[in-house]
């Protein structure tokens, strides 16, 4: 039954996107037309008149500064800690690549990287799907819609050290809500300081409280560009909701949702206030992400050289996964 | 006034020579404006997204040859010289 539903709703769908394509196409090419036209000519006059004036470049000079003592003096800096014994700027050794070796080999940097790739493992499969379903049972039209946009975005507008705030209150046992409904009300034993699961399950749950919201509004975003004529063909069709989800608006979300997926591992990855509010990276080690162990060697204990050593290959793994977000992003149906 | 940055002669070497090489491709640029094409990496690229791509996988390389293998680095550093060479040239 739900099979013959789809198909029937997959072939109408065509229809109505065909005649709609034709119509996308006929202006696509027209203006595709105008805009092959209009550079060949304005090649033609440049060639030979006049030279372009490129000064409104120096405009973007106060960026450039601002970017070189912000972010690359400070990086070519690492890069030099990471190859060096730093006792002070006048007592220091070269040490080549020793440092480089010794954390990609340190058990505990290797725990901590595959910790925090399951974590952002598992706040995408929660959030995606998650943010998927609050958006698909969002209000379309009426007053539901300013009042559901609202409630939905509330935790974005919260600081990140104030909902870890919010959150080590909350689990508490003794005082917070949440902690106190599990261990009395539900009568099993919580406590996020001593069992290292309890305080796994309370980071994931506050990043899942945190930032589902923006995969809601991303994808209630990308579901109020569908036109209204798929939904009423499906409807035509008597097509059921499970139907109309999977063939109408989930193909139509893809974009949106390879944002969301990029958005929300680039910020679980690199996730720190949070944990360090909540945790701070215990008990023992069970919530120590790359980015809590890594201030601890750079801050903590000051040893600049494995931590130098350390925030290069982070920013190697930051760096590739940003690349991949932005090729997506630009360079997507070209 | 720069006793801060605690220069070491290899690093400043590798950054002149990133220097170098951005000014070199500017002036390339100039002289042959680059063009944009596909090659195995499946996406439209010009060529200094390819060098960007290039000098990342070598970076992948030098990092992941020195988390598991105690074999020279130069051999690590002939292996990403290649990477980065098949992907600028066929990338």
């Amino acid at each position: 039954m739900t099979g013959r539903g789809a198909d029937e709703i997959s072939t109408t769908g065509a229809t109505v996107a065909g005649g709609q394509v034709t119509g996308e196409v006929l202006t696509g090419d027209v203006l595709a037309g105008a805009a092959r036209e209009a550079p060949g000519e304005q090649d033609a006059s440049r060639a030979d008149t006049r030279t372009r004036n490129n000064r409104a470049w120096f405009l973007v000079l106060p960026v450039v500064v601002s970017v070189a003592f912000t972010a690359v003096i400070p990086l070519m800096t690492v890069v030099n800690f990471s190859v060096q014994d730093i006792f002070s700027p006048t007592d220091r050794i070269f040490v080549g690549l020793d440092w480089f070796r010794s954390v990609t080999r340190d058990p505990e940097i290797r725990a901590a990287l595959l910790r925090t790739l399951l974590f952002s493992a598992q706040v995408l499969l929660l959030e995606i799907p998650l943010g998927v379903a609050l958006a698909v049972s969002m209000p379309r039209r009426g007053v539901g819609v300013s009042a559901a946009l609202v409630l939905v975005a509330l935790p974005l507008l919260i600081p990140w050290n104030v909902v870890g705030t919010i959150w080590q209150i909350f689990a508490r046992g003794d005082i917070g809500l949440g902690g106190w409904t599990i261990n009395n009300v539900l009568g099993v034993n919580f406590n996020y300081t001593l069992d290292s699961t309890d305080a796994w399950i309370t980071v994931l749950l506050m990043d899942v409280w945190h930032w589902t919201p923006l995969v809601a509004l991303l994808a209630y975003a990308g579901l109020r560009s569908i036109p209204d004529p798929y939904f009423q063909a499906a409807q035509i069709d008597g097509a059921s909701a499970w139907a109309t989800f999977r063939h109408i608006q989930l193909p139509r979300l893809r974009g949106v949702l390879t944002i969301a997926i990029l958005l929300r591992f680039m910020d679980s990855f690199m996730i720190y206030t949070e944990p360090f509010v909540v945790t701070g990276g215990g008990p023992g080690n069970a919530t120590s992400f790359l980015s809590i162990l890594l201030s601890k060697i750079a801050v903590g204990q000051f040893d600049l050289g494995p931590a130098g050593a350390f925030s290069l290959m982070y920013f190697l793994i930051v760096q590739i996964v940003s690349y991949v977000f932005f090729t997506v992003l630009t360079r997507t149906g070209r | 006034m720069i006793e801060w940055m605690v220069w070491t002669p290899p690093t400043a070497l590798v950054f002149a020579g990133l220097a170098l090489l951005l000014a070199g491709m500017t002036v390339w640029a100039r002289i042959s404006p680059p063009v944009a094409r596909r090659g195995f990496l499946r996406i439209e690229t010009d060529r200094g997204d390819r060098l960007y791509i290039g000098l990342i996988s070598a970076a992948v390389v030098l990092t992941v040859w020195i988390a598991v293998t105690d074999l020279s680095m130069w051999l690590a550093l002939a292996c990403a010289l290649l990477v980065l060479l098949v992907i600028g040239r066929w990338g």
